[in-house]
């Protein structure tokens, strides 16, 4: 569906992304998730063609959707005349998707963008992305300001494309989010991807080792008398104290931590 | 067909699908020969992608527990009983090193063995 190998692109003196490679297959959901600045966004804008990569390979096999960082939308517009402008500049733009989407997420299309709350702009411009009959759907913080209900209902919704064979790759701040709904994933730090692979596989990886002697891994926390590290289960000391990691543990360690891995 | 998944856990989700349906078919609910759901239904019912069902599935056909029946679906295949039971003598067997650590006696351990199998080690 799309393959990444090597992406390079930096602003001027400032490296933005460093090296990244994945790939997302048919009927996936594939996370990319990381602090801010970390080069997520411009990912991204470089799939879609928005940026000029510097060096790199990229190679999308299908038609594709995009909902930007930014959900701007022109103010001055009613719902429903966005809708029909979507309909105009869409490539294959499914009308009656769009209205239904909007009157589950209860958005009057005779409202003007202007008057919208941020969590109901989001679910406008994503209700519009979503009815684009695409095989993939690139969503930059799709989640971004909604309330728990809704929250759910777009990551629902987003679960039924893929059992259409469609694929989403999609950013977020939100571990727990990701944890419902991706298939794979990529942490980014720095502009380089620091870990990925499926969510399951890599949680299975690591595990917590509450030690009293320094050791090979990264370092969550430190109490009064122990260091707490992630370490892969094949580097697993003899004689520590093992515990099961959750994901925003593999996740804290591995981002705070000093050291790389490839 | 339908439990509870826990995302949050360290436990892989296709793990916790595998576990179900072996749950299932240990209590009798699903029996031999029966079809289990499609992959996409069970998605749809559990909450999970496709992906991670069919690779509960193809693990389960790995093991023994389902059988492909071509262009039909799976079924559950004539498993034996202790391949079905082992994950759970697995996590018994991480309680009972977490007794042991804490200082609880063997005595006591079967002891409450017996209270919970109800009399003379019968099973």
């Amino acid at each position: 569906m799309l393959t990444v190998r090597g992406l390079k692109k930096s602003y001027g003196s400032k490296v933005a992304v460093d090296g990244v490679s994945f790939e997302i297959g048919k009927s996936e959901v594939f996370a990319i998730l990381g602090p801010n600045g970390a080069g997520k966004t411009t990912t991204l804008k470089c799939v879609l063609g928005l940026r000029r990569p510097d060096s790199g390979e990229i190679k999308l096999a299908g038609s594709f959707s995009y909902l930007p960082e930014e959900k701007n939308l022109y103010p001055y517009l009613r719902v429903k005349d966005t809708v029909d402008l979507f309909e105009r500049i869409g490539k294959n733009f499914k009308r009656e998707k769009a209205i239904s989407s909007l009157e589950k997420y209860g958005i009057d299309p005779k409202l003007k963008v202007s008057e919208l709350s941020h969590g109901m702009k989001t679910l406008t411009y994503l209700s519009l992305v979503l009815a684009e009959d695409v095989d993939l759907y690139v969503l930059d913080e799709p989640t971004w300001g909604l309330d728990p209900l809704a929250r759910s209902d777009v990551l629902n919704a987003l679960r039924s494309l893929t059992y259409e064979g469609k694929s989403v790759l999609y950013t977020s701040h939100i571990l727990s989010e990701v944890e419902k709904v991706a298939d794979r994933i990529l942490i980014m730090k720095a502009g380089k991807a620091i870990i990925q692979g499926y969510l399951d596989d890599v949680k299975a990886s690591y595990k917590l080792v509450v030690s009293e002697r320094e050791l090979d891994g990264y370092l969550l926390k430190r109490t009064k008398k122990e260091l707490i590290y992630l370490v892969r289960v094949d580097r697993i000391p003899e004689g520590v104290e093992v515990r099961d990691a959750s994901f925003e543990e593999i996740f804290e360690a591995i981002v705070r931590g000093e050291r790389d891995v490839a | 067909m339908w439990f509870r998944i826990d995302f949050h856990s360290s436990k892989p989700i296709y793990e916790q699908i595998k576990e179900g349906i072996k749950l299932l078919v240990l209590s009798g609910k699903l029996r031999e020969g029966e079809f289990l759901p499609s992959i996409r239904s069970l998605a749809e019912d559990l909450g999970v992608n496709l992906n991670t069902v069919a690779r509960a599935y193809r693990e389960l056909v790995m093991e023994g527990v389902l059988e492909v029946r071509r262009g039909e679906g799976y079924v559950v295949a004539n498993t034996k009983r202790e391949v079905l039971q082992s994950f759970l003598e697995d996590a018994l067997r991480n309680v009972l090193k977490d007794c042991k650590t804490a200082g609880i006696s063997e005595e006591r351990v079967i002891e409450i063995v017996r209270e919970v199998y109800g009399g003379e080690g019968g099973c």
